[in-house]
């Protein structure tokens, strides 16, 4: 892999909390890989890498948890975080920032009809779906018939309308929470 | 500071603190195998309710009672539309639940949940809005809208809301960004009853998962509404797959009333719909349609 150039990074020292041996040598492998260096003593660490929770004392260094959606730690993803997540958050808490994941699900009780939020047209709802299935840009295409400039447009107009920065937070904010059972 | 002021203080300090403290016969902590604590209430000698959207599937759980006494439970019955999870306790305990108050606007709400051991933990905040029954998304009507002015997690809902007079407003519920909402006690009485007895609370369904949509302008003029409901999921077998409904329609009228607030609908499939037909209008590929499916109950679960 080639060096990055664009910016200086850092080598942290991070404590790493996993109890399960495979999940442990796996998080080995991506906190080294990012050129950061695993130390035993969790004070002596510019952050912890936790899988699942993780109850932090008053001085220890903050904290990135995996897999603890309820976890008051300044990163918290979810257990199936890639190894580039995990160490944009590394390196993110260990300089001061909190790190959500933009498709982070909290249960929350919803009135009908009470979202104000401008209406989509049908054919953002079928965008907004086919991307909430994961397709790409050229699947969902596919899969409307229509052209991937198309999809491109449609995406865009559902990110303004939505105020969603990404394709998980368009989903979370535009299909999840208005869908209505009935 | 006046030494009267200072006492008004402490009065109302130690009456929260008193307040506080009584609640302990009826504030329960909830545990299930392999999942994360969560808070209820423990509503009287043999049942205790909490919050269905964050308790987990199980048909077991723990209830931790005052003094770290665990009684256990079987999950009696859940209510998606109310937030209410009913669970019947394997032997009586003594219950001290307060008598139901009606939320006043801007009066002190105290909202109590229980710890990872069960204790009370408690926060205070004041109702910051009132309004009349509302539907929720998944059909459910709650007799009053109760927001209150602080946030609670996932873990702390499902517990009790008093008012300054020890009244029980309701249970706690987390709303949008986390809003801590309040199930009215006179709601979670009404289901309660067929939760114990069947289950579940009989509601009209259509099998059917919506997304509200603009409608384009000679939509719109040919349909009169602006709006409709687009057809995203149809459940196999469900009341609006054997009418012909499929992922894609737009609903623009149910029962003659227009798909505009999702709230009508909602009103036309209560308890009594079960059985009875009902007229839908639609677009397909923009054109007109109307179909008729027989209303039935809404499964368990």
């Amino acid at each position: 892999m080639p060096a990055e150039q664009s910016l200086p990074t850092r080598a942290l020292r991070v404590g790493l909390i996993a109890a399960d041996p495979l999940r442990r040598e796996g998080l080995t492998a991506i906190v080294t890989h990012g050129g950061h260096q695993i130390v035993d003593a969790c004070d002596e660490a510019d952050v912890v890498l936790a899988d699942g929770v993780f109850v932090g004392g008053g001085d220890t260094p903050p904290a990135v948890t995996l897999g603890a959606p309820e976890a008051g730690q300044a990163g918290r993803l979810p257990r199936e975080a890639t190894p580039a997540q995990i160490d944009a958050a590394l390196r993110a808490v260990a300089a001061g920032l909190i790190v959500r994941w933009a498709d982070e699900e909290r249960a929350e009780f919803r009135a009908l009809g009470e979202d104000e939020a401008p209406l989509l047209t049908p054919r953002e709802v079928e965008v907004l779906a086919a991307i909430g299935d994961g397709c790409s840009n050229k699947e969902v295409a596919r899969r409307l018939g229509i052209s991937q400039h198309t999809v491109k447009f449609h995406l865009e107009s559902l990110f303004r309308k939505l105020g969603a920065a990404s394709r998980a937070a368009a989903v979370h904010k535009g299909l999840k929470q208005r869908l209505i059972s009935l | 500071m006046s030494d009267q002021v200072q006492d008004a203080l402490a009065q109302f300090s130690d009456a929260l603190a008193a307040r506080a403290a009584a609640t302990r016969s009826f504030v329960a902590g909830i545990r299930v195998a392999r999942s994360r604590p969560r808070s209820g209430i423990l509503w009287r000698a043999d049942v205790a309710v909490a919050s269905e959207q964050v308790f987990p599937k199980t048909d077991e759980a723990d209830v931790i009672l005052a003094g770290g006494v665990t009684v256990k439970a079987r999950v009696a019955g859940r209510d998606r539309g109310t937030n209410v999870v009913a669970l019947r306790l394997e032997r009586p305990v003594e219950a001290g639940l307060p008598a139901a108050a009606e939320a006043r606007l801007g009066g002190l709400a105290l909202v109590f949940g229980a710890d990872a051991s069960g204790e009370a933990i408690v926060r205070v905040g004041v109702v910051r809005a009132i309004g009349p029954a509302w539907h929720s998304l998944a059909g459910g009507r709650i007799d009053r809208r109760i927001v209150l002015d602080l946030t609670i997690s996932n873990r702390e809902e499902g517990g009790p809301v008093l008012d300054a007079a020890g009244g029980l407003l309701g249970m706690s519920t987390a709303g949008p960004d986390g809003r801590a909402l309040v199930i009215p006690a006179a709601t979670i009485d009404q289901v309660l009853a067929p939760l114990l007895a069947a289950g579940r609370v009989e509601r009209g369904w259509l099998g059917v998962a919506l997304h509200p949509v603009a409608l384009a302008a000679t939509l719109a003029s040919a349909t009169g509404q602006d709006r409709g409901l687009m057809v995203m999921q149809v459940t196999a077998a469900g009341p609006a797959a054997r009418a012909g409904i499929l992922a894609g329609d737009i609903l623009v009228a149910v029962g003659g009333a227009p798909a505009i607030h999702p709230r009508e609908i909602a009103r036309q499939l209560g308890a009594e719909s079960a059985g009875k037909s009902v007229e839908l209008r639609l677009l397909r590929s923009g054109a007109p349609l109307t179909l008729t499916a027989m209303v039935t109950a809404r499964p368990a679960g």
